[in-house]
């Protein structure tokens, strides 16, 4: 029964997807239908799942399949159907039905609405892989089928010049990441002879010191499949630019799922990070630094920085996006800290919220014609109500305002911070300010104040088929706090519980929490309330600058780049060009005593001497091996 | 008489049918050129899919018909899990390029008569289990190839990389056959069987010096011929001249038989050699995976792209050699296969383009995609399996050479997940934005696309198969590593003692570098997965 509905669970969006790129493409409202048909089943099933397995915390692993089996290396494709996978699934399906639906509405007048939807349906079938798999080599196959996917998804306007080079940015850059994932798949492989995250956890169990010297490395290798996925810092920038992808795309990819992918495999490999940490003896001076303390910090410096940069955009999208990424860092960091069932319930309600934020700004963008500068949008509360209502929700919930579900999550975010180390805490606390600074700044900009362009002015209220995912977002948003989802990862991750006992921290970190609202809110209110301009623009200067040309760092690596990859792909293409293929010919000459009358003909450029000449060289060199 | 026997004369039959029909019967030429190799694909289907490992090593539907029995020649073919592969694999391109040849307007009959011949070339090349006819069916494809290129290629510079290539190719199969036939004579089986020699050195190992001499002429001289970094100039530029069909079977099948020769004979003939060679094949793969892939990066020319990627792939095949593992070999094997699906496909789908007149500059390209739904999907798919995507072939057998390669070579290993994760992602993407993505370029204005099924079969099968054995790998690689593991046990029973302790003492301090210094010194298991090594480290 588990077997075939995890099955059926994974299989009906990809069944959706073949049909759809090989039969229905041409047909807009077939390829809907499928598209949303098979999310929505795949939705019904792990509700199903859930319901059937409800009151029993270890759901036996289904069956497998072996994939390939050559020697040592055995690949399965199997299922994990534990909370953590349990609650994703949910997620993904969940969010990701409200998504495809909203799509409707937002997509209809696209004339490859079929192409769009056979792309949604194999991203999901490619996020569900990474949700179930069941060892490394299956998690990697998904993992760059996400990969693809989302490039898809994000060149879906290839034609326009900004998308086509924001899905390659985005596709490589996770390749970066990939790169050292994958080594580290082949680095643990090769110790344990296993890929299966059952077995390596149990052998080490039986011996923790397994991995020897290469233990914290091999956690950093897979960390850096999380770096790119996730977009943490420094392989965040793709994330940002790939705002040019439909506004439903980025509600889908950048917030509820694939994002949420990097720390989702932190959390199914803590068992690697939880081993005690050694360095190779190069790596000595870091002793004592454990590779979760490395995540943490990557983590912290990302939610801080995004954060800045957020307060300086003036793109409703990037906003957005910058907004996702500084969340996305609380998670790591929460993760690192300790705290994998703070971050798993912070990434469960991030995806309601910030799901529901950008379907909200999918909203705006399509009434006001595809206006995103928040300067060039105002006066939509009264045009857009029901956005407006749900966009506030979603800002409420994101800033942590309680009772609403983003209180409760970030809350244990914060605590696992307190409780571990206080700098990383101010730190946090800092990014709680700058969130509700930077979302009031957008609220008051683009809901509050009159219409500042004629477009914003002409918009009204978007049809009701994408109102009503905006609807049920928003009752997400609301309640997902008060569903237990915390208390079910801290039951799975044995340390939620240890964090509970501590009452009076948590009383602290309730009123830092709503104090950081508060010092964010005020601020908002009295600068954007009604403002015509930005007055950060003259107030910060150089700063400002700095915060809105993203801290530079996409010039810094396209300054980097053309130092190395660039030059010395230049240097092989000359040597090519001019030795190898042409050059060479003469300098094999010098040895023979035609060197003076061999130069002059070479210099004639007639090509058969040229080749005559190799054909000697060569037959010389070949006599000199043979002696 | 074997089937294998018909499948390599179908086409050579074909060709010399067509020998008799007059050019201006274009329509009764493309028939039977196109029903020939579709027969031979058949035929080769079917047996590749009847093929069972599990009914033990050896070769089957073998045939041995005596030739020159003084010199002990004859005619033997037979296949096991590698070659049936790759006979699938070239038949099916074979029939792809076939269909594709239908843009051939003028002297279309001698154009399928060579096309037919390098066809059956490749195939014979394939299922020959005696040197003689193993190099003589090679000579048969590569004849027509430089014909072809040289009176139907394309481009100004025309002659000049006919003659190149002409050069370049005839020089490698000249030092491989130099090779071989030292071979020969030191085996001392006076046989050219294959089998033979194979038993003969079992029972009476050759020299560690003649051994020496003869593989690294083998090494470079198929090594020329299938483009190893530094002797790869010829290939971008030769497939940029090359006719459609030509660079397709070329690039897809023929190219393999260097490297087929390679793991059929110098591995399991000279296992000494093999072993002391194995770090340089892998220290020269750099310069495909690496090199090659920084120099496709700076192409301005969508061929030359596709041309260097080529180049570079075949690193990841002479690294899975290298490793001389189960693992890595079935990987490069793997590889070896899906590239050819992989290369006849890229350069089908550019000839398209180039055939109805096109530039293939990347700045006059752009927005294909848009206007030429199925040739530019068809392209993103192969650029896509080009950079190791999931769900295609390629992938497959690249992991599969990067696991095996790892206990080895781990160094080299890192550059070849670089090469094929980072630099082949970068110039597969750049050259897709910029011929697929974008504004419509106006050298493309009302360029038709490939419509009916007809005009994308050559493709789709293509397709189908690198989909096929990139979701479904184990039709491929339970068929293959069988015969690898058997191969590499014979190589292991070959290894004199005397040569395993020298290369021990030789390479003592760099084990980790030295596959087979660590291994062969406790005659261990060649094919042992790599955890036994690293506890016993």
């Amino acid at each position: 029964m588990n077997a075939f509905l995890s099955w059926s669970i994974l299989l009906a969006p990809i069944t959706a997807a073949v049909l759809i790129g090989l039969f229905t493409k041409q047909n807009s409202k077939l390829s809907s239908k499928l598209s949303i048909g098979a999310i929505g089943f795949s939705f019904l099933m792990t509700l199903l799942l859930a319901a059937v397995n409800s009151g029993t915390p270890e759901i036996p692993v289904t069956s497998s399949v072996t994939w390939l089996e050559v020697g040592g290396l055995k690949v399965e494709l199997g299922m994990i159907i534990d909370p953590l996978s349990m609650m994703m699934l949910l997620v993904v399906t969940g969010v990701g039905t409200a998504i495809h639906i909203f799509s409707l509405g937002y997509m209809k007048d696209d004339p490859s609405l079929g192409r769009y939807f056979g792309f949604l349906s194999l991203f999901t079938f490619s996020m569900l892989g990474i949700v179930l798999a069941s060892n490394f080599f299956q998690m990697f196959i998904f993992w760059e089928l996400v990969g693809v996917s989302s490039y898809l998804l994000i060149g879906f306007w290839f034609e326009r010049k900004p998308a086509a080079a924001a899905c390659q940015k985005a596709f490589i850059v996770n390749r970066l990441g990939d790169f050292g994932f994958l080594i580290g798949i082949i680095l643990i492989w090769s110790i344990t002879g296993s890929l299966d995250f059952g077995e390596i956890s149990g052998a080490f169990t039986e011996n923790p010191a397994l991995l020897g010297a290469s233990t914290a490395i091999a956690g950093l290798l897979i960390f850096c499949g999380v770096l790119g996925k996730s977009a943490q810092f420094p392989l965040h920038v793709w994330l940002p630019d790939a705002m040019e992808g439909p506004t439903p795309v980025s509600a889908l990819i950048h917030a509820a799922t694939m994002v949420a992918a990097g720390v989702y495999l932190l959390c199914r490999t803590l068992f690697l990070f939880e081993l005690p940490t050694s360095w190779p003896e190069d790596f000595a001076w870091l002793n004592g630094v454990s590779s979760l303390h490395i995540v943490a910090l990557i983590g912290a410096i990302t939610s801080i920085m995004a954060a800045l940069i957020a307060t300086r955009q003036d793109d409703i999208k990037r906003i957005l996006a910058y907004s996702t990424l500084s969340q996305l860092g609380y998670m790591v960091m929460a993760v690192g800290l300790g705290g994998a069932a703070a971050g798993m319930f912070h990434l469960t309600t991030h995806a309601f919220f910030k799901a529901l934020l950008f379907l909200g700004a999918g909203s705006v963008i399509y009434a006001a014609h595809h206006e995103q500068d928040i300067w060039k949008l105002g006066g939509l509360r009264k045009k857009m109500p029901v956005t407006f209502w749900t966009f506030l929700i979603g800002t409420l919930a994101l800033c942590g305002a309680p009772p609403f579900s983003g209180f409760y999550s970030k809350e244990e975010v914060l605590l696992a911070a307190y409780q571990s180390n206080v700098v990383l805490f101010v730190l946090a606390a800092i990014t709680a300010v700058l969130t509700t600074f930077y979302m009031f700044r957008l609220v008051f900009v683009a809901f509050g104040g009159s219409a500042k362009s004629e477009s914003a002015d002409h918009a009204h209220e978007s049809p009701s088929v994408m109102t009503t995912p905006l609807v049920f977002l928003a009752v997400l948003s609301v309640v997902g706090g008060w569903l237990g989802i915390g208390g079910y990862f801290g039951h799975f991750f044995d340390h939620g519980a240890v964090h509970h006992g501590h009452h009076e921290n948590q009383t602290v970190v309730m009123f830092i929490g709503i104090g950081a609202i508060i010092f964010g809110f005020f601020p908002a209110f009295f600068m954007y309330h009604g403002a015509e301009s930005d007055p950060l623009k003259k107030g910060l200067g150089g700063i400002g600058e700095f915060l809105k040309n993203r801290m530079l760092i996409d010039e810094a690596y396209q300054w980097f780049i053309s130092r190395t990859h660039e030059a010395l792909a230049r240097l092989a293409d000359w040597i090519d060009r001019w030795i190898l293929a042409g050059f060479l010919v003469k300098g094999i000459q010098f040895t023979g005593e035609f060197t003076g009358r061999a130069l002059r003909l070479a210099q004639t450029g007639n090509t058969q001497t040229y080749a005559l000449l190799f054909g000697l060289g060569l037959a010389v060199a070949l006599f000199v091996i043979l002696l | 008489m074997s089937v294998l026997t018909t499948i390599i004369m179908l086409p050579l039959i074909g060709a010399l049918t067509l020998l008799f029909v007059p050019s201006r019967h274009k329509t009764v030429v493309r028939m039977i050129a196109c029903s020939v190799t579709f027969l031979s694909m058949l035929l080769a289907a079917l047996t590749f899919f009847e093929f069972n490992a599990s009914d033990g090593a050896g070769y089957r539907n073998e045939q041995i018909t005596p030739w020159v029995e003084s010199l002990g020649i004859q005619y033997h073919v037979g296949v096991d899990g590698i070659n049936i592969a790759l006979m699938l694999m070239a038949a099916v391109v074979g029939y792809s390029a076939t269909l594709v040849a239908k843009s051939i307007t003028t002297r279309s009959k001698e154009f399928h008569v060579l096309l037919l011949i390098m066809i059956g070339g490749v195939l014979g090349a394939f299922a020959s289990l005696d040197l003689f006819f193993f190099y003589f069916f090679h000579e048969l494809a590569l004849i027509p190839t430089f014909i072809m290129i040289g009176f139907w290629g394309r481009g100004e510079n025309r002659n000049y990389i006919t003659f190149k290539v002409t050069l370049y190719l005839s020089l490698g199969a000249l030092i491989a056959l130099v090779g071989l036939v030292m071979l020969y004579v030191k085996a001392g089986a006076g046989s050219f069987d294959i089998v033979e020699i194979t038993k003969a050195v079992q029972a009476n190992p050759i020299s560690l010096a003649d051994q020496n001499m003869i593989f690294p002429l083998l090494l470079f001289g198929f090594g020329i011929l299938v483009s190893l970094w530094p002797f790869h100039t010829w290939a971008p530029m030769g497939y940029g001249a090359a006719p459609t069909a030509t660079a397709m079977v070329h690039a897809g099948a023929l190219k393999k038989f260097g490297l087929y020769g390679l793991i059929r004979i110098a591995l399991p003939i000279l296992p000494d050699a093999a072993a002391y060679w194995a770090h340089i094949i892998a220290w020269l793969c750099l310069g495909n995976l690496l090199y090659c892939g920084w120099v496709a990066m700076r192409q301005k020319n969508l061929n030359l792209v596709i041309g260097n990627s080529s180049v570079a792939h075949m690193g990841f095949v002479f690294l899975g050699i290298s490793s001389l593992s189960l693992i890595g070999v079935t990987g490069a094997i793997t590889v070896m296969v899906a590239h050819g699906f992989l290369a006849a496909l890229t350069f089908g789908l550019t000839g398209y383009l180039a055939d109805r007149g096109k530039s293939l500059e990347l700045d006059q390209m752009g927005g294909i995609l848009k206007s030429m739904p199925a040739i530019g999907s068809f392209l993103v798919l192969a650029l896509m399996a080009g950079c190791g995507l999931p769900g295609f072939a390629n992938f497959v057998g690249e992991a599969m050479v990067l696991f095996g390669s790892w206990s080895s070579f781990s160094m080299i290993t890192i550059f070849g997940v670089w090469a094929g994760l980072v630099i082949g992602a970068v110039y597969m993407l750049r050259a897709l934005r910029r011929a697929l993505h974008g504004p419509l370029a106006s050298n493309y204005e009302g360029v038709a696309d490939a419509s009916g099924i007809g005009a994308k079969a050559p493709y789709l099968i293509l397709i189908v198969f690198l989909t096929l054995f990139g979701v479904f790998p184990r039709m491929l690689t339970d068929k293959i590593s069988p015969a690898v593991e058997s191969s590499l046990d014979l190589m292991k029973s070959t290894t004199s003692l005397t040569v395993a302790e020298k290369l021990n003492t030789d390479s003592a301090d760099q084990t980790s570098e030295a596959p087979l210094a660590a291994e062969s010194n406790s005659r261990g298991n060649l094919a042992e997965s790599p955890q036994l090594e690293s506890t016993q480290g």
